[in-house]
């Protein structure tokens, strides 16, 4: 009954409709579509070469041929500054006069790169792509010199650099802003239009004055009309990891039916918390306004974007009483480390726990309006 | 005109002050909103972040990285692993972040002039983490590698300079400008603040003239503005600008200042530009407002428009990595200016000559939404009057 009371309810509600029916469908492929193409390429920068001899346009030129750099101009020392200060290029590489001539007489010479650091992830791109350009052209210098002291080919190639790194990126091979963050943002999505929807939902019941518990068993009352947004939502859980997954090119690497006992727990313990956040409003129209503020804050404090562990204590404890943040964490291991549910036995536990406390916390509520 | 201009100003701040879907959201979630942002980043850089050792060498060469590895400001040894799959394990179950690998023989091999590879290892599913691991651990390796090769070309008599000059010919200085310390709170606090400052402003504009209709209390508007559609938004909109200084305030005196995040003499163009996002969000809101007269659709409206702001402007991901239909639409937010010409002025503490592009671009949108706005209200009164006359 309540389940039948709670399709009617958002049928009748423009907004619950909207919230509930359009939205989770739309941000999905709306933000999607932002890191469709995974990574940044071609940051455009500027460069000066006042060198203008063979080293300098080979430094250029493979520059030019990375996949995260693009040489917008190459231009004297004002324009490029200008060119930065305008936010046409997010930097300038400085080539000095006499580049080539001091590396062919073995003494070192010095480029400087100035990068607009107000945005991380041009400025850091740029750097370490520009880094390894020089890297690898000092490596072949070096390579140079050796053969031109009598040693072969295949010696000097061994000489040239004794100790390298060698990066291995796990679980996103491509270290790509995309696929780190796209999953996230849909498990985000999916919460919070539930708990808009729901929380709005109730307030709106609220301010009619027609509760949905009333002389009901509640913990039955709770549960029907949290039946509607189990099934709802579980659709859309399936419908993000199935289809948007796919058009986004993302892959989940653990095993799905572990991932969906940890999506189904994750939406049992959203549906008391979001019944008890309506409770706390009068009107319909104020919960939604606050609902809306609390996206960024919880997405910032649940370890996904920045480390949990670097977070303020207060800060932390806030964050443990999120649901969506051991969530996050079972759900990030499973999908994109291929980590069993039994890896994460603490946090399955946390979110079991999340469960039965708001639970009860919202059936307290319930019993005193009732 | 002016008299009845301070009516409906002052009627509009005692709106603003009365009622909670208005104090709360312009008076009380900022503080709150603003400080809790700052205190996120109050670590300012990701620090000693678990690393696990996989020392396969066990030689004083492997020991001496492992120490200067240690020495990084976001490295944290924190265990010895012993293969491939146990590394994945451990960063599986969360116990680290990333990992340091020495192939046996090393410390031989770079004696007899064998090239060996150190492998560094991170967890590319947390992005932010496992790049600054990348960053320091290739640093102390290529320096590692570096004092190989000086040692090597010293001991066939090659003067240090000379050997310098061939283990790093060019060598690069980088001078990262703006945030030289890549300190994440000065990066993204004052883009978090502002943004949500332009989510507040709308989220409340998008119910200055339907929720009149809805109450009833348009008809005593009407009157007071001599049926002015053009007097009722300035009077709203006087009321709902200064109501936004308010935050301004609280962001650049209380909030920068006791966060170390200000820039000294940034604030005159600030407040400008700050205007100019606060006109064009009221301008927005009030051209919605107008048009959705269902006062809940127009707040999912107004936040479905609002709420993407912050990632399509391009403040953490290039608009230039989006796609073309998302870059059209992060165009057709006034947050998208404003957050590049907050980039020049504030940041950059440019001149407000350098920002002229993005002013221009936050008056248009001024100009178009209020002017839509006045256009229908006063097609609104105009038909209530009629109405009036002849029910």
């Amino acid at each position: 009954m309540l389940l039948l009371r709670e399709v009617k309810l958002v049928a009748k509600d423009h907004s619950l409709l909207l919230t509930l029916l359009i939205a989770p469908l739309l941000y999905a492929f709306f933000y999607g579509s932002i890191y469709s193409y995974k990574t940044e390429e071609e940051v455009p920068i500027a460069v000066v070469d006042e060198d203008h001899t063979g080293l300098s346009r080979l430094m250029i030129r493979q520059i030019d041929n990375t996949q995260m750099v693009h040489v917008a101009a190459v231009t004297n020392l004002a324009a490029a500054k200008e060119s930065m200060l305008q936010g046409k290029v997010q930097g300038f590489l400085y080539i000095r006069e006499g580049m080539e001539k001091k590396v062919l007489s073995l003494q070192q010479t010095n480029m400087v790169l100035a990068v607009n650091a107000a945005r991380f992830l041009p400025s850091s791109d740029v750097m370490g792509t520009i880094t390894q350009v020089g890297l690898t052209v000092g490596a072949g210098v070096r390579l140079q010199y050796l053969q031109k002291k009598g040693m072969n080919t295949e010696a000097s190639l061994q000489e040239v650099m004794p100790v390298k790194p060698d990066f291995r990126p796990l679980f996103n091979n491509r270290t790509d802003y995309g696929t780190f963050l796209l999953p996230g943002l849909l498990a985000m999505i999916l919460q919070q239009t539930l708990l808009l929807g729901l929380a709005g939902g109730v307030a709106a019941e609220r301010q009619r004055g027609s509760l949905f518990y009333e002389e009901k068993n509640l913990s039955s009352a709770l549960w029907g009309k949290g039946l509607f947004y189990l099934i709802l939502f579980s659709c859309y859980a399936f419908f993000f990891l199935t289809v948007n997954f796919g058009v986004l090119d993302l892959q989940l690497l653990g095993n799905p039916w572990e991932l969906g006992v940890a999506t189904a727990l994750f939406l049992l313990s959203l549906i008391p918390m979001g019944i008890f956040i309506g409770l706390l409003f009068r009107s319909q129209l104020l919960c939604t306004q606050l609902m809306a503020f609390s996206t960024y804050p919880i997405f910032l404090i649940t370890g996904y974007t920045w480390p949990i562990q670097q977070l303020p204590d207060a800060l932390k404890v806030v964050s443990g009483i999120l649901p969506i943040t051991p969530f996050l964490s079972l759900y990030q291991g499973i999908v994109q480390q291929g980590a069993h549910i039994s890896d994460r036995m603490p946090e399955l536990f946390h979110l079991c726990a999340l469960w039965l406390f708001y639970t009860f916390i919202c059936l307290m509520k319930m019993r005193k309006w009732a | 005109m002016i008299k009845a201009l301070l009516q409906i100003t002052l009627r509009e701040w005692k709106r603003i002050l009365t009622r909670p879907e208005h104090n709360l959201v312009l008076l009380v979630i900022p503080p709150l909103l603003f400080f809790f942002y700052a205190f996120i980043y109050n670590k300012q850089q990701a620090e000693d972040l678990p690393v696990a050792i996989w020392d396969e060498d066990h030689s004083p060469v492997s020991r001496q990285i492992t120490f200067l590895l240690e020495q990084t400001a976001s490295i944290h040894i924190t265990e010895q692993v012993s293969s491939q799959a146990e590394l994945e394990q451990r960063m599986q179950e969360q116990k680290i972040i990333g990992a340091i690998h020495f192939p046996k023989g090393m410390e031989k091999d770079i004696k007899s002039r064998h090239p060996v590879s150190v492998t560094i290892y991170t967890n590319a599913a947390s992005l932010v983490p496992g790049k600054l691991i990348y960053k320091d651990a290739s640093t102390v390796i290529i320096t590692a590698g570096s004092g190989v090769n000086l040692q090597k070309f010293m001991k066939t008599g090659m003067p240090q300079e000379k050997a310098m000059a061939l283990i790093m010919p060019v060598s690069l200085t980088v001078y990262p400008l703006y945030n030289p310390t890549y300190n994440y709170q000065h990066y993204l606090v004052p883009g978090l603040i502002t943004v949500a400052l332009q989510m507040m402003i709308i989220m409340v504009a998008v119910l200055i003239i339907n929720q009149e209709w809805k109450e009833s209390t348009m008809e005593a508007l009407r009157v007071t503005a001599r049926n002015s559609a053009g007097l009722i938004i300035t009077g709203k909109t006087i009321a709902h600008l200064t109501t936004s200084w308010v935050n301004f305030v609280l962001m650049t005196g209380v909030i920068f200042p006791i966060f170390s995040l200000s820039h000294p003499g940034t604030l005159w163009q600030l407040f400008l530009l700050f205007n100019l996002l606060a006109l064009a969000c009221i301008g927005i809101g009030i051209m919605a407002s107008v048009i959705a007269s269902d006062v809940m659709l127009a707040l999912d409206a107004g936040l479905f428009y609002t709420s993407p702001a912050f990632v399509f402007s391009g403040f953490t991901f290039p608009r230039w990595g989006m796609p073309w239909y998302d870059q059209y639409y992060a165009s057709l937010m006034p947050y998208t200016p404003f957050l590049d010409g907050f980039f020049k002025l504030y940041f950059m503490e440019l001149p407000l000559r350098y920002a002229m592009p993005e002013i221009t671009r936050l008056l248009l949108f001024i100009g178009f939404t209020f002017f839509i706005a006045v256009f229908f209200l006063q097609i609104r009164l105009n038909k209530s009057v009629r109405y009036a006359i002849t029910p």
